[in-house]
């Protein structure tokens, strides 16, 4: 790839570089009218225009300087996605300050650790259950707290700290600083820089702990010029825009839904509307039919299953129609997958038929009837699963990208699209492959400026030469798309000398819709073995039907049928794969895997190190 | 935001009567489908056009207001009544104190706009000092009271003659014409053969449009009455009155006001009654009445307007079915048709075995018993199996839709 490399020339506007904050006053300031996004209250989708925002921003900037936090200082926001997580962000932003996001599943020691390690002086905690993890930490725990603000009262009300606030008072606050010191705010954007780091991502931390990376204003905006406004991003080329509609539920501190959430939202002014939580994620987007959706591939799993099963517990004139549908579906996955993602003339046939009969009211059930871009990055996702939503006509594109380069890599565009890739680069952008070991490494605008507060773990990221090495190992396919081998540390390689990636192997045995996790382990052994967790709800459903009966997660695991079941899976797997990448045994996870629990982490992903500890007797048993 | 029939973002829009687009415009084409019966306009609905149907059609609307009543005060407040009847013939026996004029019997000879809406208000007032005995009693016995009121209310009629007119006799009323006051010719009579805008018109569709008019407000008053806070007070009522009450719902208040509303609508419809009939007996208004609107209500669907609807029409156009059946069955009995087996088992012809019978002493049951029958079962049919009634058929019918293509 060549490799062109500058930064954006800073779009500067004579008043401070163009921040995020600024782009949210610019759209205040063009079209305070329009809806800037809605939260569900009360079961109404209560609406924010962009006049009340940016009024809402500046007074929570105004009471950030009051508390007397300053140019540099960190914000950190422990809360689930909600309209006040983004007034915050904003606001501290506008006053040249640092965001930081928890996850909502922190438990209490990486609360202690996450906020002492970005040195938050300020730190919002959304409920009881937050609070709680500040409060009820040993005395001195967390030095460096001023304020800890809180928007939920519920069970807070008669807790004694003094640096609890609530929200409403808070803001109070702030209307009383802004009065005082009218355009104390705006006087601070305008000194905005370009390398104003405004916000810490922290890394998941699958080994080790977490690394915060450091995101400057032009980092942010190089991503929204390149990922958000990407050319040639939806089918109809219509650039995203204040009609599309997104929905908010991943977690705000995720640099995915950061950019597809509130950077989208000032670099398009699109409308976002916030799930009431992750349960009726489903419900919600049902009502909101997003038009622009990001996902991981963990959700596209679960709208996949979902169906399925939906499907096979339907009367029988449904199950007839809907066997057919799927078949078609599949037909038309399949020619779309050959063509780059378009149409064939076959295809469109089919679609057309297809389409009124069942697809449409699909679409409709699942959230995804107006969707006109949906993505889907993180992690890998299975082939199948992308196919059959391309079957659908849902326009679901796979991307990459990491933190550490604002998420800026590579990216399906419509029309080129080549499955089991993660895409072409984005044009103009520094992207290559290490010529020995196959590491993806960028080198753009959107690369991160550093760890917070750990210089040699920064310079251990970047080549001799100033390039990012991303970790992950690729290969081009057919010299313009880009093939994820998997993370350079989780090649295995067995005892006798094979290199094999677990990714693709685990991938394929979770295309099925009962299976939830599976890891693959082999290192310096003999052979391959994994470890494999059901998907609870999908194989309850299917051993109801089969009037199997079962208690607890780890009965249903170990039932015989149960593993008959997975063994028919991971034979099937086997025979995608060549002889030594076969798993030749497995054993079933006894429980649901969980963050608190230390065998995930705050994305999901398995701790794989923590698991073989964890789960040590079941491997040793394979062995 | 359009195309998303589940996103609200005002209680408003929510709320809304016709929330969606689609039940909009359906809404509007069975308006236009209505009115057009008159006028022969579309094929198949202009059958409907002869008087014979446009009276059946009229009773329809008659009886729709009335249930609507019934269904306020039992679908939506839970409070059985089988007293029905009795606030109807009360509604009519005003209308025609007020507006009628006969000879030897009370009347005034007032003008329609005075007469209808006393029609409601009458009996409106009845009901409110009715209502104290249903916060005393419940269920069964609130029955009971109320079919008293049907007793009490046919031995008064019957005894008022100068109200009423003599049992068995009866009195006739108003036609269905408006007055400014007493004038001789009427500014417009709904009840006579005449031109409307350049279109001759039959008196029964006159009448019918009328009643098209007055059945649509009030079809429009109870849908609106159920998301008003008075109807959610009902509902509240409905599912239990003590719980209602802790919530600060006021029983002896909610209770009186379903009373007060569902008399009003059983007055206005009562009075109609009398003017379309154009002549009824003191006996009109009994038990048996009563209960038919019971069935109207239970057949089409306790609680929801569109069921009351429903109900009206079923329970109304069933007897001419019936009727037409069995007069079809007839002819294959006495003919080699391929029907003319089972034919000959339900009709019984110049004196054999036959369920039914058309003559007047024949040995089976006569088309007005066999009309009770089916009443009967329907009723007991709709209770076991269907209990939300045709209105539920209609949800089972539409959630297949709506689920598709799945079945949850």
């Amino acid at each position: 790839m060549t490799a062109t490399m500058d930064r954006p020339s800073a779009p500067s506007t004579g008043s401070g570089y163009l921040t995020v904050a600024s782009r949210a006053r610019d759209w205040a300031a063009t079209s305070p009218d329009l809806v800037a996004m809605r939260d569900k209250d009360f079961g109404i989708w209560q609406e924010r225009t962009w006049g009340r925002l940016w009024d809402e921003v500046l007074t929570a900037a105004h009471a950030l300087l009051d508390i007397g936090v300053s140019v540099g200082d960190v914000v950190s926001i422990h809360s689930e996605d909600r309209p006040e997580w983004i007034v915050l962000d904003l606001a501290t932003v506008a006053i040249r300050g640092i965001t930081t996001g928890l996850y909502p599943t922190n438990p209490m020691a990486e609360v202690i650790y996450l906020v002492n390690d970005s040195g938050a002086a300020v730190h919002f905690a959304e409920d009881q259950e937050q609070i709680d993890k500040v409060l009820e930490a040993e005395p001195g725990s967390f030095p460096l707290i001023k304020k800890l603000l809180y928007v939920e009262p519920r069970g807070v009300r008669n807790y004694d700290d003094d640096r609890l606030e609530f929200w409403d008072d808070f803001m109070e606050r702030g209307r009383a600083h802004r009065a005082a010191n009218e355009g104390a705010v705006e006087a601070l954007m305008a000194q905005a820089e370009a390398e104003d780091v405004m916000t810490l991502v922290y890394t998941s931390g699958t080994t080790g702990p977490p690394k915060g990376a450091m995101l400057t204003n032009a980092n942010a905006e190089f991503a929204i010029t390149k990922i958000v406004r990407a050319p040639n991003r939806t089918a109809d080329g219509k650039a995203p825009g204040t009609h599309d509609q997104v929905l908010t539920y991943l977690p705000l501190c995720h640099v995915a839904e950061r950019i597809f959430s509130t950077w989208t939202m000032v670099g398009t002014g699109c409308v976002l509307n916030f799930a009431e939580s992750i349960e009726t994620v489903q419900v919600n987007l049902r009502e909101v039919q997003p038009t622009l959706f990001f996902a991981v591939p963990r959700i596209w799993e679960k709208i996949h299953a979902t169906v399925l099963i939906k499907m096979s517990d339907a009367t029988w004139f449904k199950k007839i129609i809907g066997a057919g549908a799927m078949r078609l579906a599949t037909f038309i996955g399949r020619e779309r997958v050959n063509n780059g993602g378009n149409h064939t003339f076959k295809s469109r046939i089919a679609y057309a038929i297809g389409d009124p009969l069942v697809f449409r009211a699909l679409k409709e059930r699942i959230g995804m009837r107006r969707c006109r871009w949906a993505g889907s990055g993180a992690a890998a996702i299975a082939p199948e699963v992308l196919e059959f939503f391309m079957g659908l006509g849902i326009p679901v594109y796979e991307l990459y990208g990491m933190t550490e380069n604002a998420a800026v890599a590579t990216l399906n565009f419509h029309g080129r699209v080549k499955l089991g890739t993660v895409g072409e680069p984005y044009p103009e952008i520094g992207l290559r492959l290490d010529e020995e070991t196959g590491e993806i490494q960028t080198k753009h605008g959107g690369v991160f400026k550093g760890y917070w507060k750990k210089p040699e773990a920064t310079a251990e990221t970047f080549t001799d030469d100033g390039w990012l090495k991303t970790g992950d190992v690729g290969e081009w396919v057919d010299g313009t798309h880009l093939k994820i081998i998997d993370r350079i540390k989780h090649i295995i390689i067995t005892s006798g000398g094979k290199n094999i990636s677990p990714s693709e192997i685990e991938n394929s045995l979770k295309a099925s819709p009962f299976v939830k996790e599976a890891m693959v382990i082999g290192d310096g052994r003999k052979y391959l073995c994994a470890l494999i967790g059901i998907e609870f709800d999908t194989v309850g459903n299917w051993a109801l039907r089969r009037e199997i009966t079962y208690t607890t997660y780890r009965d249903l695991s170990e039932k015989p049928e149960v593993l008959e079941l997975i063994q028919g899976i991971v034979n099937k797997t086997n025979e995608k794969f060549s002889r030594v990448e076969g798993i030749k045994k497995f054993r079933m996870i006894p429980k649901e895997l969980d963050h608190e629990d230390g065998e995930l982490t705050a994305t999901q992903k398995i701790k794989r190190s923590a698991m073989v500890d964890m789960f040590s007797d079941l491997v040793e048993e394979m062995y | 935001m359009r195309g998303r029939p589940n996103f609200f973002a005002s209680y408003e829009a929510e709320q809304g009567l016709l929330p969606t687009t689609t039940k909009k415009i359906f809404a509007v084409l069975v308006l236009i489908a209505a009115i057009s019966i008159p006028f022969e306009v579309f094929p198949i609905l202009d059958k409907f056009a002869e008087p014979a149907w446009l009276v059946l059609f009229n009773r329809s609307l008659i009886f729709l207001i009335a249930a609507l009543g019934l269904n306020i005060l039992t679908g939506l407040a839970g409070q059985v009544s089988l007293g029905h009847a009795f606030f109807m013939g009360l509604g009519a026996y005003t209308a025609v104190v007020l507006g009628g004029s006969a000879e030897g019997l009370w009347g005034l000879g007032l003008p329609i706009w005075i007469w209808l809406p006393m029609a409601g208000v009458v009996p409106a007032l009845v009901g409110i000092l009715v209502a104290p005995t249903a916060v005393r009693v419940r269920g069964l016995y609130l029955a009971i009271v109320t079919l008293g009121l049907v007793f009490i209310g046919e031995h008064i009629f019957r005894n008022a003659n100068s109200i009423a007119g003599a049992p068995e006799v009866g009195r006739e009323w108003p036609r269905l014409t408006f007055r400014i006051w007493k004038e001789e010719n009427p500014l417009i009579d709904f009840s006579r053969d005449g031109q409307w805008f350049g279109v001759s018109l039959s008196g029964e569709a006159k009448t019918f449009f009328f009643l098209l008019v007055v059945a649509l407000v009030f079809v429009v008053l109870a849908k609106n009455l159920s998301r008003t806070r008075i109807g959610r007070a009902f509902a509240a009522i409905r599912d239990r009155d003590v719980a209602a009450e802790v919530m600060g719902v006021g029983e002896f208040r909610a209770k009186t006001q379903a009373f007060a509303i569902s008399s009003f609508y059983a007055g206005i419809s009562g009075a109609l009654f009398g003017v379309v009939v154009g002549r009824l007996i003191p006996e009109t208004w009994n038990l048996f009445l009563s209960v038919q609107f019971v069935a109207i209500v239970l057949i089409g669907g306790a609680g929801t307007v569109a069921g009351s609807v429903m109900g009206s029409f079923f329970v109304v156009m069933m007897p001419r079915m019936v009727e037409n059946v069995t007069r079809f069955l007839s002819e294959q009995a006495v003919g080699d048709g391929p029907v003319s087996a089972i034919a000959d088992v339900v009709i019984s012809v110049n004196g054999d075995f036959g369920i039914v019978s058309l003559e007047a002493q024949g040995p089976g049951l006569s088309i007005f018993q066999l009309n009770q029958v089916i009443y009967g079962l329907l009723i007991a049919v709709f209770l076991i199996s269907e209990p939300l009634g045709l209105f539920g058929v209609w949800i089972r019918i539409r959630n297949y839709w709506k689920s598709w293509p799945f079945t949850y």
